[in-house]
């Protein structure tokens, strides 16, 4: 096993809250805490740090002796994996499923062909179709606890991770203490109860196209958001546009993807797949999401 | 296109498991260890052992370990 | 390329497989890990007992939440207990149970006898694994060994959960196997305990008094029990055990007087006599409630009732409330009553037929016992706490059948009062 990660924190008082920082899984993450005694708020702060970390470490795709690594380059035969991986599997494909294959873990793959960086080629057809045999998780076989992905097949949690990461720390923290807590991981945030009925979560949903000014002020107090974007990456070919967003059963972009979608959820996995469900959906996201009846908040 | 939130949004989130119990995520509270059905092991055992040996009576909340003379 | 899925409402399946996602690892005390607990508890009866007992707790939970237990218990009791002889207005003079020696209970006081000095040391052993994601099976093994009891035993159980893991039914089995071997040997059953000559009736024959060597008891319980998570703050438990028990259930130490039919006054003492088997029930209600401020209650009851006529209610009240973020205290009360068994009597009359079975073991009277103390912890870390217990015990009880002569200046029953206390630490690694 790998060094575990270290990285700073940092605890700061804001009003009647305590608001720790650290960062994980690439973005700022935050919690908000509604308690006096300083040496719990640090307690839980490291609580919330380790847990993000560790999950962020264990499904690293890079680190060569992480689980993810060593599924992607078993060659075709059975890897034993432990319950949480399989919990994650499950789940994973669950979503399969649900999603009648558009959320896919395999389908991570297609970076081989799709480039968003500047100066970047809209790939031939002909790439796109020769990748295609290596995706779709259910050419992989999954009896828990041994997964057989057929060689050169690929997964990652990449679009689980964040969300669930939030939630079990959610989990843990208010094992550790039963007080009105919040945890945003870059945006994907789940709380379990606000510090007074009068006064909930003010949640800001930012707008993509004017970033870092909040589009709308959302009053939470129980459960959790999850936002999924295309952003600004994309292709400009022949006067189309080509999005970040890859629908895994044709390997070409999404067609009109919204620029961000936001969904409330009992918790943060849920809020999450259903943002990137709906994203997928292209431009049928808002009757994807009107269907769902769920709250959300989308930008076009 | 997008909607107007009206302000409290947790009336309005979705329960859609089963109504008897909770869901995983209401766990929070049951999952402390004052909430679990015997919180202090040793105690328990110790009263068990004491009253074994005062009453006539013993058992009903699970097996304790171990027989003992005294009664 | 046109899909179909936009038409279809995917929320509760997607909110199923979430719960279960989610699910894992949902309670602390499943963290892998080793867990130690440690504590040491003086238990001390006002002119009678006294017992210390320190314990050693290690659980190790794996990975795969596979739990192994290993527990050990010293126990070392001296002191004094009620032999089960009645109050005399008179002297009264008995020889040890182990033959060896005697001692003498003044006019109007309580006949105790004060050579108890023993130490009791127990080790168990339980293994918890999962069948599968629903089913939980766990094993055990208990050993005691003190200086005239032995005892063995091994129980099981199943625990099956239900209904998105809010209800658990739980089997339970378990078996011990006793053994006694008190020093001087079995008494004959209603064998005259040798006495001092000189007052009250005459020693018989040493050879006819006691019977062998040891003697064996086994004790096969089951029990079925439901938990119910009612809702985010409240679980129920409600448990059903039968226990059935085959052999020697009779105190080797404990004498009932024989008294003269108008006086009251001892003839005789004579050695008690039980039943050679004994089937006790209960049903057992529980519930966790926590408060909207995060105190939280623990309420139980008992019913119990066997074959030897006992009945009895056990009411126990705890209330956990928190005094700082770290430091909390719990006040416990505990209310317990019994029915006497069929064959229990404080003495016999002398010129009636013996019963075919007798006892004056208090433990097997009529009485009310309260628990009333309190529980102060503190929170070193989220892996480590102490705390302290203390608690009173009194027990009171009712005279059964009419008193006779001088009886009727006393209160027949032997009452009780013992202090609880206990120190405790834990740590997690």
């Amino acid at each position: 096993m790998s060094e575990a990660i270290q990285r700073p924190t940092r605890l700061v008082r804001k009003g009647t809250l305590w608001v720790g920082q650290f960062e994980a899984m690439a973005s700022p993450c935050e919690i908000l805490m509604s308690l006096d005694a300083r040496e719990v708020a640090e307690e839980l702060l490291q609580l919330a740090a380790s847990e993000a970390w560790r999950v962020e470490q264990k499904y690293s795709r890079y680190r060569d002796d992480g689980i993810v690594p060593r599924i992607n380059h078993s060659n075709g035969q059975p890897v034993s994996v432990d319950p949480e991986t399989a919990q994650l599997l499950d789940f994973a494909w669950q979503c399969y499923t649900l999603s009648e294959g558009l959320f896919d873990i395999t389908s991570g793959i297609l970076r081989k062909a799709w480039s968003f960086q500047a100066g970047a080629a809209v790939p031939n057809a002909e790439d796109i179709a020769a990748l295609m045999p290596l995706i779709g998780l259910d050419k992989a076989h999954w009896q828990s606890p041994d997964l057989t992905l057929p060689a050169g097949m690929q997964i990652d949690f990449g679009g689980i991770g964040k969300e669930y990461a939030v939630d079990r720390t959610l989990a843990q923290l208010q094992q550790r203490a039963d007080v009105p807590l919040l945890v945003n991981f870059g945006g994907d945030i789940a709380c379990n109860r606000c510090p007074d009925p009068e006064q909930p979560w003010r949640i800001g949903i930012e707008a993509p196209s004017r970033q870092g000014e909040a589009l709308e002020m959302v009053a939470v107090q129980s459960g959790a958001l999850a936002t999924s974007g295309s952003s600004y990456r994309y292709l400009l070919s022949e006067g189309r546009r080509y999005g970040h967003v890859l629908n895994p059963r044709t390997g070409w972009p999404v067609e009109e993807p919204p620029l961000s979608v936001t969904v409330a959820a009992s918790t943060c996995t849920e809020a999450g797949m259903l943002a990137t469900f709906a994203m997928l959906h292209g431009r049928d996201a808002e009757v994807f999401l009107e269907k769902q009846e769920v709250r959300y908040w989308l930008v076009r | 296109m997008k909607r107007l939130i009206p302000a409290v949004l947790a009336c309005l989130l979705l329960n859609a498991c089963s109504s008897l119990g909770v869901q995983a995520w209401e766990r929070g509270t049951l999952a402390k260890e004052e909430m679990q059905l015997v919180s202090d092991p040793l105690a328990a055992a110790f009263d068990e052992h004491i009253y074994f040996s005062k009453e006539a009576s013993s058992g009903g909340a699970g097996f304790g370990g171990g027989g003992c003379g005294c009664n | 390329m046109q899909l179909m899925s936009n038409k279809r409402k995917i929320t509760g399946l997607l909110a199923t497989a979430t719960c279960s996602l989610l699910n894992q690892n949902a309670v602390a005390q499943e963290i892998p890990g080793w867990y130690v607990d440690t504590a040491v508890l003086g238990y001390t009866e006002k002119d009678r007992v006294d017992a210390v007992e320190p314990v050693i707790n290690a659980t190790r939970i794996f990975d795969d939440g596979a739990k192994l237990n290993v527990k050990f218990v010293l126990d070392s009791l001296t002191g004094a207990s009620p032999n089960g002889a009645t109050i005399s207005d008179q002297i009264q003079t008995f020889t040890r149970p182990s033959g060896r020696g005697g001692y003498v209970t003044p006019a109007g006081e309580l006949p105790l006898d004060d050579t108890f000095k023993d130490t009791r040391s127990a080790l168990s052993a339980n293994y918890e694994f999962s069948l599968n994601r629903l089913t939980r099976l766990s094993a055990g093994l208990a050993f005691s060994d003190e200086y005239d009891f032995t005892s063995i035993g091994f129980n099981s159980s199943v625990a099956r959960d239900f209904n998105n893991k809010n209800t658990t039914l739980l089997l339970g089995f378990a078996y011990e196997s006793d053994t006694i071997t008190p020093e001087g040997g079995i008494p004959v059953r209603f064998g005259s305990v040798r006495l001092n000559p000189g007052r009250g009736p005459k020693w018989e024959d040493e050879e006819r008094e006691r019977e062998g060597g040891d003697e064996d008891k086994t004790v096969t319980d089951f029990l079925v029990g439901v938990t119910q998570v009612i809702n985010q703050r409240m679980l129920m438990q409600l448990n059903y055990s039968f226990s059935s028990s085959d052999g020697y259930h009779t105190d080797p130490f404990k004498v009932l007087s024989v008294v003269d039919r108008t006086s009251g006054r001892p003839l005789d003492y004579l050695y008690e006599n039980r039943p050679d088997s004994r089937e006790k029930q209960s049903i057992y209600w529980k519930t966790k409630y926590s408060l909207i401020n995060g105190n939280v209650l623990d309420l139980s009851y008992r019913y119990l009732w066997d074959d030897w006529d006992i009945v009895s209610h056990t009411v126990d009240a705890r209330y956990l409330f928190d005094l700082t973020d770290r430091l909390y205290l719990e006040p416990h009360v505990r209310y317990y009553t019994q029915q006497e068994a069929e064959f229990f009597s404080h003495s016999l009359r002398s010129g009636d037929a013996l019963p075919q079975y007798a006892s004056a073991d208090y433990r097997l009277g009529a009485f009310d016992g309260l628990t009333y103390g309190t529980k102060l912890g503190y929170r070193l870390s989220n892996r480590s706490e102490v705390s302290m217990r203390l608690e009173f015990y009194d027990q009171r009880g009712d005279t059964v059948g009419t008193p006779i002569g001088i009886q009727n200046n006393y209160d027949l029953f032997p009452n009780l009062d013992a202090t609880i206390f206990q120190l405790s630490y834990s740590i997690r690694f």
